[in-house]
């Protein structure tokens, strides 16, 4: 290198630096300054809120698989308003926890700035999620809470409905029909205990107005229900004593797995024999069930997706059995109900931001509204729900059976929903 | 100069240094620069300090009941829950503005800490630990069942809160988060630089000891175990402003405790600036670690476990041990005066007790 090269480049080096730190200084005072509108133009957010942990984490149990499943469907980007995004997933644990959820809500939106939330599995997830946004103008969507819950639950006006937040799943008139009709299949002495604990979910079910009881009555059941009880609880003989002496034949409730395995195993030790357990929440998933060993089988639930449905989705193609059979070779897991709910939040997702005429909050929740999409759990569409913002998923009946190793859930009810075929019928427990 | 001086050595009580002084004048000049935040700042760093404020609320006021007073409470989530669901009952089923209910939820939680207070008194130690913790999950069950307030299912507030304009909702609740963290941090301090600070803590040090120096036990800590609620219940009313939803269960929510606890036992018990060093340690260890799931509750709890077994005054605790640094000093110390400029001690000392430390 000759020496005046060297000195050129000197210069040269010394005028760049110059030129870097007035453009670093630039750089540092923009930063300083407030602003919001600045936001990356080129990404669209995409907010997840989920029980990763605490007594909820079962309901999250498909998350990992259904965030890389959805990254790959995305991986090319998306086109809004005629410009392309790149997606980007921002997951937030709510720790079973409602006052967590709130609060990862809340960083989601005014820390990360995400364009759109989407959460799921149960009222303690849902609805603090969708206030937050409903306040502060964001577009949500949620699944896994019945809609009385989240609907009611939060406030919600029938005749106003709500601005931002959508929400999709099957409600108490769908789970009240189904568990009539079950338990109308075999001779019964037609009494039913309830187990319902004082929740959301339990207040709900036993509403004298819009839950359970009123039902049973007008199609000839005898209710024994011995008021809401505090969850955790971890001594269910009163109960116990009470469904023995009345001769109770069906058990029903909306129970925590925790506080199921206490009733169930409390049973088995004090003689307590009924011919049918229709229990939602514990025993919809074969993991919780399967530490009954012997007596797992037979216990029967509320099925809102399994491999038999006849749907497809709209993100990958896959049909029901195609995505419970792909979840089961990459995770080694048996498949959940809580699966085709997980893809079917980001299916609506996904389809309302192709949809929206630009990335703002307005045309994002203008598109959600317009919802008209055959998901993996059914159609969704916002407009031809019971209440405004809401749409109704398919709900039927079904038993766990032993085959071979495993606890397989056989459809046994449809009355609900006669698309889902029937596989069999509701057998009392040996 | 009297002659007493003249015979022993000068020395007077010190209630501050220089440091302190420095560190008052640079706080108010924090909290004025902090008051006008909201005409410049971004709501999510609004919200991140509004919510490390009303921590440090909480954490003064299980600092004082704990740490001053020496009344171990794990049930201080009874007062933040009691404020939450005043902000039910005013702000939903009366229609008020819902930031009324910050100072209304406070006025509940105190009227509810009278009769408490008749109750759990006559436990001490472990026993009074114990006794708080139920009584915490008396309030819980009895709002469980009262179905106008949603009963166990909990409600949103959304509804009251949405008729407040976005700006002035976020703007009043940083002002109110700065009022009740900074307000409590004053509080503790005027207070225990009072007399009653000094009863406080010989209360605390020995119960017949101070009873016998004339303190009225009892009515020292009805004192304390009131303020502490009424500071619990108003921070209880803003934090479900924030949150828009609650149920008995997110309310009366130990969790409350063990957050005081943390903050205050990290940071160092027994001094004011303790629970601000823990709550930042608190802020800081979440965002770092918040993403591990449960790995980072377990951190938290061992973090906790070793610093009570190796250094039980707290990180601030052992600061000062260490260096002597106090920036915002309630103890009352003797002091030699070397210092011709202010060599007029108060008369109280003129026996000046600590003449042979100061001859040695």
């Amino acid at each position: 290198m000759s020496e005046k090269t060297a000195g050129q480049s000197i210069e040269e080096t010394a005028g760049g630096r110059r030129r870097a730190i007035k453009t670093l200084g630039g750089i540092a005072l923009a930063s300083l300054l407030p602003a919001p509108w600045v936001r990356a133009a080129s990404t669209v957010k995409i907010g997840y809120v989920s029980p990763q942990t605490g007594p909820l984490a079962v309901f999250a149990e498909p998350d990992a698989y259904t965030l890389a499943q959805v990254k790959r469907a995305l991986a090319g980007g998306l086109r809004i308003g005629g410009q392309n995004y790149a997606v980007e997933i921002i997951y937030k644990d709510s720790q079973s926890n409602s006052n967590r959820a709130a609060e990862v809500t809340a960083d989601l939106i005014l820390k990360d700035k995400v364009d759109i939330v989407v959460a799921a599995s149960t009222p303690e997830t849902t609805n603090p999620v969708a206030d937050q946004c409903e306040l502060n103008g964001v577009p949500c969507v949620t699944n896994d809470t019945p809609w009385q819950p989240h609907f009611f639950g939060r406030g919600g006006d029938p005749k106003k409905g709500f601005e931002w937040t959508y929400h999709f799943f099957w409600g108490l008139e769908d789970i009240i029909g189904v568990y009539a009709n079950l338990w109308e299949q075999i001779p019964t002495s037609k009494t039913v205990g309830a187990l319902w604990p004082n929740d959301s979910d339990g207040n709900a079910w036993g509403d004298g107005k819009m839950g359970f009881p009123p039902v049973l009555q007008k199609k000839g059941f005898k209710l024994v229900d011995k008021g809401r009880y505090q969850s955790p609880s971890d001594n269910f003989s009163t109960y116990l004593n009470e469904f023995k002496k009345s001769g109770v034949d069906i058990v029903t409730g909306v129970v925590p797995p925790p506080d199921f395995a206490n009733f169930w195993s409390q049973a088995g030790q004090q003689g307590f024999r009924p011919k049918i357990v229709t229990v939602a929440k514990a025993s919809e998933f074969p993991a919780a069930i399967e530490a009954f060993g012997d007596r797992a089988a037979g216990l029967s639930v509320e099925v809102w997706w399994s491999p038999a449905h006849p749907f497809r989705s709209s993100l990958t193609g896959q049909s029901s059995a195609q995505l419970a059979a792909d979840y089961t070779k990459a995770s080694g897991r048996q498949w959940t109900m809580p699966l085709a709910f997980k893809h079917a939040l980001f299916e609506v997702a996904v389809d309302a931001l192709k949809r929206a005429e630009g990335k703002n909050p307005a045309a994002i929740r203008n598109a959600i509204r317009q919802t008209n999409l055959p998901t993996m759990v059914g159609p969704v569409n916002f407009r031809t729900g019971p209440v405004p913002n809401i749409s109704k998923t398919p709900l039927v009946g079904g038993q766990w059976t032993r085959k071979g190793k495993n606890l397989e859930l056989v459809i046994v009810e449809n009355s609900q929903a006669p698309m889902v075929p029937v596989q069999g019928k509701l057998v009392p427990i040996a | 100069m009297t002659e007493a001086m003249d015979a022993a050595p000068a020395c007077r009580i010190e209630c501050g240094s220089r440091a302190s002084r420095l560190a008052g004048a640079l706080v108010l000049l924090f909290l004025m620069a902090g008051a006008s935040m909201p005409f410049w700042a971004e709501p999510a760093s609004l919200r991140a300090l509004a919510e490390f404020f009303y921590v440090l609320a909480l954490a003064q006021m299980w600092n004082l009941l704990a740490g001053y007073g020496g009344m171990v409470s794990i049930g201080q989530q009874a007062f933040v829950g009691l404020g939450g669901y005043t902000l039910v009952v005013l702000g939903l089923h009366a229609g008020v503005n819902p930031f009324l209910a910050v100072p209304a939820g406070g006025i509940v939680a105190g009227l509810l800490a009278l009769p408490a207070g008749c109750v759990l008194f006559r436990l001490r130690g472990a026993y009074f630990a114990i006794g708080t913790w139920v009584m915490a999950e008396v309030f819980r069950q009895v709002i469980a069942n009262i179905t106008a307030v949603g009963g166990g299912s909990g409600l949103s507030v959304t509804r009251a809160v949405a008729t407040i304009p976005t700006w002035w909702r976020q703007s009043l609740t940083f002002w109110c988060a700065l009022l009740l963290g900074g307000g409590a941090t004053f509080l503790v301090y005027a207070l225990l630089r009072s007399r009653y600070g000094l009863a406080l803590t010989a209360v605390r040090d020995s119960e017949p000891a101070s009873a016998s120096l004339g303190v009225s036990v009892r009515k020292v800590k009805w004192f304390v175990y009131v303020i502490s609620a009424v500071g619990c219940g108003m921070t209880g009313a803003l934090i479900f402003i924030t949150k828009l939803r609650i149920s008995p269960d997110a309310a009366f929510s130990p969790d409350w405790s063990a957050l005081m606890f943390f903050v205050v036992v990290i940071g160092g018990i027994g001094t004011i600036e303790g629970p601000i060093v823990g709550a930042l340690l608190y802020f800081a260890l979440r965002e770092m670690l918040g993403g591990f799931g449960t790995w980072y509750l377990i951190a938290l709890g061992i973090l906790t476990v070793a610093v009570m077994l190796w250094a039980p005054k707290g990180i601030w605790g052992s600061l000062v041990s260490r260096y002597d640094l106090r920036l915002f000093p309630v103890q009352r110390r003797l002091r030699p005066v070397d210092d011709e400029r202010d060599a007029t001690p108060p008369a109280v000392i003129t026996a000046a007790p600590c003449a042979g430390t100061l001859k040695a």
